[in-house]
């Protein structure tokens, strides 16, 4: 392909960085290099032939490039490769590893929104969306990506320390028989089984239940 | 059901399998297995059809037939000189095993259909895996056992 022979060292740790499916390629620069390296960038779908450029990351002296649109079809696994430029010279190709964006992908926390009564906390989950393209975009929950998405969810007395946890499927839970006028902390996590995949817990949502009206 | 294992509905038929320790088992190897395969071009499950393309009538065909490939043409032609490779292949081996077992079972009761669509998908996977020396072909089908699962 009338390639220059290529002496610069390659790029290094060439990898996709995903979350909720946004699938960004991310590398270091080449060792003993400083300032001035420009690099362009290349993608390919398992098992078709052909290596495809990503115009938009071309001459740029930045270390990622964004290709969750090119890889967005999570039924297709992926490749990507890097090259590197500087003063004339230029490094060979360096590919990632085989992508699959449905097991490879990182998933966030659930949104976590509570409200009580005087004796239960009410927990409403909602699962992040899978990237998209723009804002108007259709929005895809993970819940339809992964169907067997599960939620565990913590649960803890601020008083007592005392927790609970809940491994529940769909998105809602009422934790009843608590007691009045206590704080309650609430943190949830995604678990899928398969393909095995868990998201971090979210932050803490503390809510206080209401005074006892039947105490006066 | 013990612990991890999940029960697939394949259009009449059910069958039970060990999800969880496949997948961990298929993780542990992937890396390994994947860099042996420097084919890009071609797959052997994926393209040109897409199991993902499969009618839900032609489901149970297709996954019987596919877990007789991997029990007949892939495990036993992935040797690895690494036991700890050779360990994790033939626990994912023994859980397709026991699988197709119980995959055939309900197919000798007539109820895993195959039609002409599953046929030629079938063709073709075979087609793929011929193209390739055997041993290249078990490395690579191997390599794609999550295409497979990510399918079920």
């Amino acid at each position: 392909s009338g390639e220059l022979y290529c002496s610069l060292p390659n790029p290094r740790n060439v990898r996709f960085e995903s979350v909720n499916m946004k699938n960004v390629l991310r590398w270091s620069a080449p060792e003993g290099t400083g300032d001035g390296v420009l690099y362009k960038v290349k993608y390919s779908v398992y098992g078709v032939g052909k290596w495809i450029r990503k115009p938009e990351c071309r001459n740029i002296n930045r270390t990622w490039c964004d290709l969750s649109s090119e890889t967005s079809d999570y039924e297709e696994q992926y490749y990507a490769s890097v090259k590197a430029f500087l003063n004339g010279m230029c490094s060979n190709w360096t590919e990632t590893t085989r992508f699959n964006p449905l097991t490879d992908t990182k998933i966030d926390p659930p949104m976590v929104s509570v409200s009580s009564t005087e004796k239960s906390i009410s927990i409403l989950l909602t699962a992040p969306e899978k990237w998209k393209r723009s804002p108007e975009g259709k929005s895809i929950s993970l819940l339809q990506v992964y169907p067997g998405l599960q939620y565990n969810v913590s649960v803890l007395n601020k008083k007592t320390k005392k927790r609970w946890f809940f491994s529940i499927s769909n998105n809602t839970l009422v934790v009843p028989w608590l007691e009045p006028e206590t704080a309650y902390c609430v943190s949830a996590q995604i678990h899928v089984t398969t393909p095995l995949l868990h998201s971090g817990f979210s932050n803490e949502q503390c809510i206080a239940t209401l005074k006892d009206q039947t105490t006066k | 059901l013990t612990a991890g294992n999940k029960i697939f509905h394949l259009g009449p038929c059910r069958v039970s399998l060990s999800i969880t320790e496949i997948r961990a088992g298929f993780n542990a190897i992937k890396a390994s297995i994947q860099a042996r395969d420097p084919i890009k071009t071609l797959s052997i499950l994926s393209h040109p059809y897409s199991l993902h393309k499969v009618k839900a009538s032609d489901r149970c065909c297709i996954a019987l037939h596919l877990f007789d490939f991997y029990v007949d043409k892939v495990f036993k032609h992935c040797k690895a000189e690494d036991s700890y490779l050779n360990r994790k292949i033939s626990s994912i081996a023994n859980s397709f095993l026991s699988a197709r077992r119980k995959l055939e079972q309900c197919h000798q009761q007539n109820q895993c259909p195959c039609g002409q669509e599953s046929d030629e998908k079938l063709e073709q996977v075979l087609v793929n895996y011929e193209g390739l020396n055997v041993t290249s072909a078990a490395i690579k089908s191997l390599g794609e056992l999550d295409i497979l699962l990510d399918w079920m």
